[in-house]
């Protein structure tokens, strides 16, 4: 076991000496919402009893507030001048926050259910995301004293707007509600014999609302309602359910009590003014209206764009970094070293044998926990190039020994070297051999980096999920997102058959 | 007194305990022509491949010009590996390659021969045994013995001091023999030292300066090939003779 580990740490280690180099790029593309890079002098000290916290802010200079911003009015996205700007009345309050410190404000955007994860791992500083107080989350995490509460409503079809009228008119049937948000306990507690449906965005649970994969939506008063504002076919209307919440606050990690404290001085005079539903929840209404003039997803494009070229960064790279690894990882496979061999045949295994997803999230919240400044888009191509170097491997493991012994035997009797011999006759005809299959890995590759969308790099799917968001459309992006990638997908193919075809050519 | 070449001392071979090769000692003279034969699973192939190496003997030495072979460091194997060419049974032409090409790459990147050297040297080679209009093609498009003489100057084009050949006319139909078999007998008279493993008996009576005869892991007898094939003294060479010349 232990040495497993030494050697899952190894492999690790080489991968991120290869991909060093690409902090700086990633850190000069990385969009707003990610540009957090900025040398933290974060030594990470969780330990309470000598609590820097606050202090550690202010050295640094920015604060990092973690939010999930599909969650109008409370957080989320707006564009100006072609650029994702978050808007609501949450980001108001941290604004409000960051402003009380005299720090920078640096928000980060992803799933609500990896929300917690970063924090705890200290890929945030706070998290700001319409978090409810409830007594399974402060065991893990503090909060604030609380700034807003809200009702429970139903978002539905409007065409279902005189079957459901109640909590029990849902009785037996479909309900969504967001993975690790309370509705979703909710849900269960207070309907009978309810068929529940998590995902992980409310975007997404409006778009099964919408193709009727489920019959109603339990979520936050003000959430439901922009959406019903603003898609005339939704409808909404208050639960009643009873929720036992101490309302929404700023969740900290465990022992922050200096920034904590801070946080308190600050919803102290937010809810003595009542800024939040006198003035920012009004002003986000205002974004969402002016939104709803131009808000067709053609007008997006700008954000597609952006994805694709996010997707293509990570394609590019990964295919050379999973291509290089995938190499030597089938030359140690085949070495007759048992050491090499080993080791090789530990990664190829081990990573077959994972979900990429896992993989991924494991790179960015496990490794990131380690080197604090990774940044998202590097823990994504970290693990893609990784989990490519595995299939990679296999490829060019069978290309060369699909090979008959006597071309090796050949060229080393004519006095080549082990390494002249792979280099001048093994690796150009088993290239030639695995060239479809490899091309297959790398149209894979193109697809599966989809996956990173869930760490919040702002490639084509996570892009797609902002324009949802913001149009209040689910499907026409999602449509929109398919053709990118099947063009993306399909002049990959050309591409690679012109080459196999100019390989097959040279015989 | 002629040079010794090479000198095979108590030479074993074994795959997974199973002795191929059980204590061989011979030696070649520069310029001699041995031919190696024996029934098949004798262990020929793997004699031959011994003395280059590409099989690692189990005991015993492979002196080649002095040297070691079983004893030493990989550049140095390598660097001696070009002055001892091999033609393999099923040819091991580089089918990526044009024929031009197979025979240049080891000159250019072995030897670092200039492209224009290695390509007049090459042409030159391809023109003694009449295919230098084949420069150019892939040897998918090469017929049997086409494909053969194209692996000998492959060899050649390395400029060797010795040759081996591992059966190198067994695969090929019966009217392709012969076209391959002049060129190893022009090669002959030229005065390279070759050692074939062969099953063309006329060509080893002919051309063999020795015949080794090979059976059960030893070489049980050497000789001139006019004493060999008209007084064989053992069992086992009797036997195997009786069989090839009915
Ligand atoms: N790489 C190998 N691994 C295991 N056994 C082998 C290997 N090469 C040859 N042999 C065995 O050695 C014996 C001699 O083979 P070989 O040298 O090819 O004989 P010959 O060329 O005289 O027909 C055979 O029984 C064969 O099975
Ligand atoms: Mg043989």
């Amino acid at each position: 076991m232990k040495h497993f580990k030494q050697l899952l740490m190894l492999c690790i280690l080489c991968v991120s000496v290869f991909l060093a180099p690409l902090n700086a790029f990633a850190a000069a593309t990385s969009s707003s919402s990610s540009a957090s890079s900025s040398s933290s002098s974060t030594t990470s000290s969780t330990n309470a009893a000598t609590d820097d916290s606050l202090q550690r802010i202010k050295q640094k200079g920015t604060l990092v507030v973690g939010t999930s911003a599909d969650y109008p009015p409370y957080e989320f996205t707006t564009k100006k001048n072609g650029k994702t700007e978050y808007v609501g009345f949450e980001m108001d309050v941290a604004k409000q926050f960051a402003k009380d410190l005299g720090v920078k404000l640096v928000i980060k955007n992803m799933d609500f259910d990896s929300l917690l994860v970063a924090l705890e791992s200290h890929k945030v500083d706070t998290v700001i995301a319409g978090m409810n107080i409830t007594p399974e989350r402060k065991k893990s995490v503090d909060f604030s004293k609380p700034y807003y509460t809200g009702h429970k409503y139903f978002l539905i079809n409007k065409a279902d707007k005189a079957k459901y009228k109640s909590v029990n008119s849902f009785k037996g049937k479909t309900v969504g509600a967001q993975n690790g948000a309370m509705e979703y306990n909710l849900v269960k507690q207070n309907i009978p014999n309810v068929q529940e449906k998590g995902l992980a965005k409310i975007t997404s649970l409006v778009i099964a609302l919408q193709s009727h994969k489920v019959d109603g939506v339990l979520m936050d008063e003000a959430t439901a309602k922009a959406y019903a504002n603003n898609n005339s076919n939704l409808y909404t209307f208050n639960s009643h359910i009873k929720i036992d919440s101490g309302g929404i606050a700023m969740a900290f990690p465990k022992g922050d009590k200096s920034l904590e404290a801070a946080a308190n001085q600050t919803v102290d005079k937010i809810n003595k003014e009542d800024l939040i539903n006198k003035k920012w929840i009004p002003q986000a209404s205002k974004y969402m209206k002016s939104y709803k003039k131009h808000n067709t997803v053609a007008s997006y494009w700008t954000f597609f764009a952006k994805g694709v070229e996010y997707t293509l960064i990570i394609t590019v790279i990964a295919v050379f970094f999973g291509f290089l690894l995938g190499t030597l990882f089938a030359l140690m496979r085949l070495s007759q070293n048992k050491i090499l061999h080993g080791i090789a045949v530990c990664y190829i295994e081990f990573i077959r044998g994972t979900p990429m997803l896992v993989q991924i999230m494991f790179v960015y919240f496990g490794i990131g926990a380690v080197i604090q400044s990774l940044p998202a888009l590097v823990a994504g191509i970290i693990a893609v190039s990784v989990n490519s170097g595995a299939y990679v491997a296999e490829v060019i493991r069978s290309g060369i020994q699909s090979l008959p012994i006597g071309q090796t035997e050949a060229a080393r009797s004519l006095g080549m070297t082990k390494k002249q011999t792979f280099h001048f006759i093994i690796m150009p005809q088993a290239m030639r051999n695995i060239w479809p299959a490899l091309g297959n890995e790398f149209i894979t590759l193109l697809k599966d980096s989809s996956l990173v969308s869930t760490i919040g790099v702002g490639e084509l799917m996570y892009q797609t999920q902002l324009v949802q968001a913001d149009t209040y459309k689910g499907v026409l992006p999602l449509f929109i997102t398919m053709m990118i990638y099947f063009v993306l997908t399909f002049t990959l193919t050309r591409i690679l058959n012109y080459f196999e075809g100019r390989m097959k050519h040279a015989h | 007194m002629p040079t010794k070449m090479i000198e095979i001392q108590h030479l074993k071979k074994e795959f997974n305990g199973n002795e191929v090769l059980k204590d061989i000692s011979e030696e070649v003279d520069k310029g001699q022509v041995i031919c190696v034969i024996g029934p098949s699973g004798a262990g020929k192939s793997t004699f031959l491949r011994c003395l280059n190496v590409l099989e690692k003997p189990t005991a015993g030495k492979v002196l080649f010009e002095g040297q070691d072979l079983t004893n030493i460091s990989d550049p140095e194997l390598d660097k001696l590996r070009e002055k001892m060419g091999m033609v393999f049974q099923g040819f091991n032409l580089f089918p990526n390659m044009t024929v031009v090409n197979n025979i240049k790459i080891a000159p250019i990147k072995v030897k670092g021969l200039s492209e224009e050297e290695a390509t007049k040297t090459a042409m030159e080679l391809l023109k003694k045994v009449g295919l230098e209009n084949k420069a150019n093609v892939y040897p998918d498009s090469l017929s049997g013995g086409q494909k053969q003489r194209v692996a000998i100057v492959r060899s050649l084009a390395m400029d060797p001091e010795v040759m081996l050949f591992d059966e190198p006319t067994s695969a090929l139909d019966p009217e392709m023999v012969d076209e391959v078999l002049n060129v190893m007998q022009e090669l002959a008279n030229s005065g390279m030292t070759m050692v074939v493993v062969t099953h063309e008996m006329g060509f080893a009576k002919e051309v063999a300066d020795q015949i080794w005869f090979m059976a059960d892991g030893y070489i049980q007898e050497s000789g001139k090939p006019e004493d060999f094939f008209s007084h064989p003294t053992s069992d086992r060479a009797k036997e195997f003779l009786k069989k090839v010349l009915k």
